[in-house]
C-alpha cells in the first residue's frame, strides 16, 4: 500500500463501466477508450467493481483497525531512549496501574459519567419534544441547528469558554451585577467542574442526534395509545420511550463518555492540575518520547469502549439504531 | 404538533428551551466575537468599537499561510473521502455482510482524536522504520521516508476522522433512492455509468454536496489529529493554538477565533439554507408526481 489515498480513490473512481448488471455505479469514466476493452472482457469490469467496492473498507482496516489491534502489541514493547524495542514486558502498565495515572483515570471516568447523566436530562427532552411534537417534515430541519455549534472549532469553542468561565468572566460578572454573589466564583475553571462543564456543552449535541434516531424506534402512534389508556407522563417515559429508545440512548452515552476520557484538549484547557484524562497521559506520554506508556493507555482505552459496546450489544441489540439508515 | 393544541404555551416554552441550549451551545462562540470588537481586549473596564484587529490579521504572514497549508489538507482530503464515502454507502447496500461494513465505517466515531492519533503516530513511525529496513536489505533507498509524517500522514487521520460523516450523509440521501431506477434506467439500455450520472447522482447531489461541505469544516476545525500526524504549527488550528498557549490570548488571537467562525457559520448556514430550499423543492415535485390531480 505504498500508494498515496489520493491515488486509491482516483483510480476506484476511474473504473470503467461494467457490463454486469450487478454492479452498477462503480465507474466514472464510461465514456474513455479503455471502455471498449471493458466491452470485449465483460468478467474484467465485474473485478474492477469488486475492488472498487473493497477500497474504504482496505483502507479503514489498514490505517484504522490495525493501528489499533497493533496498540496492544506495542503496548509490550520495551522502551528506548527515542523510541520502543521489542520485547515483552509489563512495565507500561505497572507504571500505569501503580501511580498517580490510575486515579486520575478513575477521576476523569467520574467526570465523564457525570457529564453523560448532565448531557441526557438536558439533551434527550429535545430530542423527544423534536420527535413527538414537531412536524415531521421540519424535524431534520431542527436538528439542523444542532450542527450549528459544530461549524466552529472544538479549541474555539473550549478556549472560549475561558474568558466566559474565569475569576473575571462574564458568567461571573453577570451574577455580580445581579447581587446573586458577592464574590466571583472560581470553582467552576481550571477545576474538574471546569471540564464537566466543557464535555456537557462539547457533547450535548450528540446526544440530541443520537436521542433523535432512537426516536425512530418509537412510533407516533404509541403516545397516542399511552394517552388513551391514560399513562402518565412519567409511566410513559420510563415505560415507554426508555426501554424503546435504549440502544440509542447507549450509544450516545458511550460517545460522550469515552470522548470524556479520550479527549486531551478539555482537561488541557478548562482543567487544573489535577485533571487529567487518558487522553492527556497518552499524549503527556508521546511528548515524554515514551510510547510504550502511550500505548498501553491506548490500549486500556480500547478495552474500556470495546467492553461497553459489548455491554450494550449484549443488553440491546445495537443494531437496531441502524435501522432508519436501511 | 396537532395533538399539541392543549398546551400551546407548554409547546412554546418547550420551543423557548431547544433554542436556549443551541444558544447556550454557541455561547462561548459570541463571547469571542464581542471581544474581538473592543479596542482594549479583554476584560477591559471601557468597550470602545474597533475593526482594527481584523485588519492586523489580514498583515499576518503566518496566518495567511496556515490558512493556505489548512485549505490544501482540506481539498485533498475531500477529493479523497467523498468518493470513497460514496462507494462505502454503495457498498453498504449490497454487500452480504452489511453490519461488518457499517461497524467499521461509523467506528471511528466512537475512538477519542487523541488515541487514534497516537496509534497512528507509531504506525505511521513504525512503518517507515521497517520500509527503510527493507530498502537497507535491498541496499536501495527507494523505500525510505514514504511514511515520514507531514500532508500524507496528516491525511490518512483526517480521512479516517471525515469518512463515518460522509458515509452516514450519503447513505441518508441514498435512502430515498430508489435502487428502481437503475434498474429501469439499466433496462432502457443505460451504461451503469450513465445509470449513475443522470439517474441516481441528481437525486443524492445534496448530500454529496453537504458532505464535502462538511469535510472541509472537519478539516478545518480539527487539531489534535492533524497536529500529531503532521507536527508544526502550519496549520490554522494549531497556529491558533500555539499563540493560545505560548502569548497568552492576544487581541488578534480573538479576532482571528471570530474570523474562523464567522467563515464556518456562514459556509454551514448556507448548506443549511440551500438543502432546505433543495429538499423544499424535491418534495414539491415529489408531492406533484405523487398526487398529480393535485387532490390533498
Amino acid at each position: 500500500m505504498g500508494e498515496s489515498p489520493g491515488g486509491l480513490g482516483k483510480s476506484g473512481l476511474t473504473n470503467p463501466v461494467s457490463t454486469s448488471p450487478k454492479n452498477k455505479n462503480e465507474g466514472r469514466g464510461g465514456r474513455n477508450p479503455a471502455s471498449s476493452l471493458f466491452v470485449r472482457y465483460p468478467r474484467l469490469g465485474d473485478t474492477a467493481g469488486k475492488i472498487l467496492f473493497a477500497v474504504p473498507v482496505a483502507f479503514m482496516c489498514l490505517f484504522f483497525a490495525l493501528p489499533l489491534a497493533l496498540t496492544y502489541v506495542w503496548s509490550f514493547f520495551e522502551r528506548t531512549m527515542f523510541w520502543m524495542k521489542p520485547g515483552f514486558t509489563l512495565f507500561s502498565y505497572h507504571n500505569f496501574f501503580t501511580s498517580a495515572r490510575l486515579e486520575n483515570f478513575l477521576a476523569s471516568m467520574g467526570h465523564s459519567s457525570i457529564s453523560v447523566i448532565v448531557a441526557f436530562i438536558f439533551g434527550f427532552p429535545i430530542a423527544v419534544f423534536i420527535r413527538r411534537r414537531i412536524p415531521q417534515v421540519a424535524q431534520h430541519r431542527v436538528i439542523l441547528l444542532f450542527i450549528l455549534p459544530f461549524a466552529v472549532s472544538e479549541i474555539i469553542r473550549i478556549f472560549a469558554l475561558r474568558p466566559f468561565l474565569q475569576r473575571n468572566g462574564l458568567v461571573n460578572n453577570i451574577l455580580l451585577e445581579l447581587g446573586v454573589i458577592s464574590e466571583p466564583i472560581t470553582a467552576i475553571l481550571y477545576t474538574p467542574m471546569g471540564v464537566i462543564i466543557g464535555e456537557v456543552l462539547s457533547f450535548l449535541p450528540f446526544i440530541v442526534f443520537a436521542g433523535f434516531l432512537a426516536m425512530e424506534a418509537v412510533p407516533k402512534y404509541v403516545f397516542e395509545i399511552c394517552e388513551d389508556l391514560g399513562a402518565s407522563q412519567y409511566r410513559v417515559f420510563v415505560d415507554v420511550i426508555l426501554p424503546l429508545a435504549a440502544p440509542g440512548i447507549f450509544a450516545g452515552s458511550v460517545f460522550i463518555f469515552v470522548n470524556g476520557l479520550g479527549v486531551a484538549l478539555l482537561p488541557n484547557i478548562l482543567g487544573g492540575p489535577g485533571a487529567v484524562n487518558a487522553g492527556l497521559i497518552a499524549t503527556q506520554a508521546i511528548t515524554a518520547l515514551d510510547f510504550p506508556l502511550a500505548m498501553a493507555v491506548n490500549a486500556i482505552m480500547m478495552t474500556t469502549l470495546l467492553g461497553l459496546l459489548y455491554i450494550g450489544h449484549k443488553l440491546f441489540d445495537l443494531t437496531k439504531i441502524l435501522s432508519p439508515m436501511s | 404538533m396537532q395533538d399539541d393544541y392543549s398546551s400551546l404555551w407548554g409547546y412554546r416554552l418547550k420551543w423557548l428551551y431547544t433554542l436556549l441550549v443551541v444558544f447556550t451551545l454557541m455561547a462561548p462562540v459570541f463571547y469571542v466575537m464581542y471581544i474581538s470588537f473592543n479596542e482594549n481586549g479583554f476584560g477591559a473596564r471601557d468597550y470602545v468599537f474597533t475593526l482594527d484587529w481584523y485588519v492586523v490579521i489580514f498583515s499576518d504572514l503566518l496566518l495567511l499561510e496556515s490558512f493556505l497549508n489548512t485549505l490544501v489538507l482540506a481539498t485533498i482530503t475531500v477529493v479523497v473521502v467523498v468518493p470513497m464515502g460514496l462507494v462505502a454507502a454503495k457498498h453498504y447496500k449490497i454487500t452480504r455482510y452489511p453490519l461488518a461494513v457499517v461497524s467499521l465505517m461509523l467506528s471511528p466515531l466512537f475512538v477519542p482524536a487523541d488515541i487514534l492519533g497516537s496509534a497512528l503516530l507509531v504506525f505511521f513511525k513504525n512503518l517507515n522504520k521497517t520500509f527503510t529496513l527493507l530498502g537497507e536489505s535491498f541496499s536501495v533507498n527507494w523505500f525510505d521516508n514514504w511514511f515520514d509524517l507531514g500532508y500524507f500522514s496528516a491525511i490518512v487521520g483526517l480521512i479516517i476522522y471525515t469518512l463515518p460523516y460522509v458515509f452516514v450523509v450519503i447513505l441518508i440521501t441514498m435512502a430515498r433512492y430508489k435502487d428502481q431506477q437503475t434498474e429501469a434506467a439499466r433496462s432502457c439500455g443505460a451504461t451503469a455509468w450513465q445509470a449513475f450520472w443522470h439517474v441516481e447522482f441528481p437525486q443524492i447531489r445534496a448530500g454529496i454536496f453537504s458532505a464535502c461541505s462538511f469535510t472541509i469544516i472537519l478539516t478545518f476545525n480539527e487539531y489534535t489529529r492533524t497536529s500529531l500526524l503532521k507536527g508544526g504549527y502550519d496549520t490554522f488550528t494549531s497556529v491558533l493554538v500555539s499563540q493560545m498557549l505560548n502569548e497568552g490570548m492576544s487581541e488578534q488571537s480573538y479576532a482571528m477565533s471570530a474570523m474562523v467562525s464567522y467563515i464556518a457559520i456562514a459556509i454551514i448556514g448556507s448548506i443549511i439554507l440551500l438543502t432546505l430550499v433543495r429538499s423544499e423543492r424535491l418534495e414539491q415535485v415529489a408531492r406533484a408526481k405523487a398526487d398529480p390531480m393535485g387532490a390533498t
